[in-house]
């Protein structure tokens, strides 16, 4: 299995250059890395100097940060054409809806860092429009105490809603730093904690790869490829 | 030891650790920290079942024992670990084994890199500071503008010899060269 991380923020949104994010994921094992930088922040730093780092993929995404829906919307159809892989940042209950009736969009990303949760007909949508949601463990690291548990309790909620409506997911740490990555084995355990199966977890790994190699495949329109 | 009938001994196994840090940490903190990250996240009944003990820890690499059956969740609770003494740091686990030596003789190196002590310039446009240190192509920069590390709590900025490099491999930005 070939293990992705698929919501990493460098330089200037993080404090890592995205060849030291590439290093330091590489030596935990993860086969590629996905940087997902703000679409609100500056251009990418280091961009040419990870393509050198060997035995590795860098692919760089994005991470689309809107207001309202309508926003999102335009900003995700303008995008796609653009860039190999499609993330929202979610967290808010609207933007949530809004990313999973996206067909653009590939990843809802740390869906769970507001008190909203996805939802049952954000869910409903998400199935039809194949966009996976993202499993934040993030906050698991780093919060403590009550804070901690208000989170849990919404991820558990969530995952039954994954799980009723068998939809796509994605496990990352939507790491700032390569202080914050943590290796696949190491996230495995921290799912299973919260009543993941360890193969649902270990699927939601390796995901992103086959999420990527439908993106670069030349798509005229829906359901129609260019050969 | 206390002598137990052979039958009733629990079972054990050994994990080997790197401890990753921005700078050096007291064995004491590290200890501390784990005890409290394994409370916050399985209480004080899941934590005494781990039966988790910390065998040795020489600043970077460190060894822990617990029971046979709970490896897993100790995994997780060494994965929630993100700041020592108030330091940002990770623990990475490198292998778990049944018995001291073999952990000690498969997953921790004998010979230790030091960090690199000198002080050197980067200067690369958006980023420039001084160079902190240097393990093989990584490299700790310490900003001139604080606020480039905001929002992800650390001190360094992490850089590799690749962003250095620029068009040359063998040209770097530094003033006297890595």
């Amino acid at each position: 299995m070939n293990f992705y991380e698929c919501n990493l923020h460098t330089l200037p949104d993080g404090s890592d250059s995205p060849s030291r994010m590439a290093l330091a994921a590489k030596r935990l094992g993860y086969s590629g890395i996905i940087i997902c930088n703000h679409t609100t922040t500056g251009r990418a730093f280091g961009f040419d100097a990870a393509k050198l780092v060997g035995g590795i993929e860098v692919v760089f995404g994005a991470e689309i940060v809107a207001t309202d829906q309508r926003a999102l919307h335009t900003k995700a159809a303008s995008l796609r054409d653009r860039s190999d892989f499609l993330a929202v940042h979610g967290g808010d209950e609207k933007i949530n809806r809004a990313a999973c009736e996206d067909p653009n969009v590939d990843l809802l990303a740390h869906a769970h860092e507001g008190r909203a949760g996805i939802g049952v007909a954000a869910a409903k949508a998400a199935r039809d429009n194949q966009v996976a949601i993202g499993l934040d463990l993030g906050p698991m690291i780093r919060l403590r105490g009550a804070a901690r548990v208000r989170w849990m309790e919404l991820v558990r909620r969530d995952l039954d809603l994954i799980r009723k409506f068998d939809l796509n997911l994605m496990i990352s740490t939507g790491a700032k730093s390569h202080l914050d990555l943590r290796s696949p084995r190491d996230l495995v355990a921290l799912a299973c904690l919260f009543g993941l199966e360890r193969e649902r977890a270990v699927e939601a790994l390796a995901l992103p790869e086959s999420i990527l190699a439908l993106n670069r495949r030349r798509w005229a329109s829906v359901g129609v490829e260019l050969l | 030891m206390r002598s137990w009938l052979p039958v009733l001994r629990d079972r054990r196994r050994y994990i080997a650790f790197e401890l990753e840090v921005e700078d050096r940490v007291k064995r004491g903190d590290l200890i501390g920290e784990i005890r409290a990250a394994q409370t916050s996240l399985f209480g004080d009944l899941g934590a005494a079942e781990n039966r988790l003990r910390i065998i040795s820890f020489d600043g970077r690499f460190g060894l822990l024992r617990c029971t046979h059956t709970r490896t897993e969740e100790c995994r997780a609770l060494l994965a929630t670990v993100n700041s020592v003494g108030g330091t940002r740091s990770a623990i990475r686990v490198r292998g778990i084994s049944g018995s001291i030596k073999a952990a000690t003789e498969k997953y921790i190196p004998q010979s230790i890199l030091q960090p690199d002590e000198n002080k050197r310039r980067v200067d690369l446009g958006p980023v420039s500071g001084s160079v902190a240190r240097v393990i093989g192509r990584e490299i700790d920069l310490c900003p001139d503008d604080r606020k480039m590390t905001e929002g992800s709590g650390t001190r360094y900025v992490g850089l590799t010899s690749f962003d250095l490099c620029g068009e040359d491999i063998d040209a770097d930005g530094t003033s006297d060269g890595l």
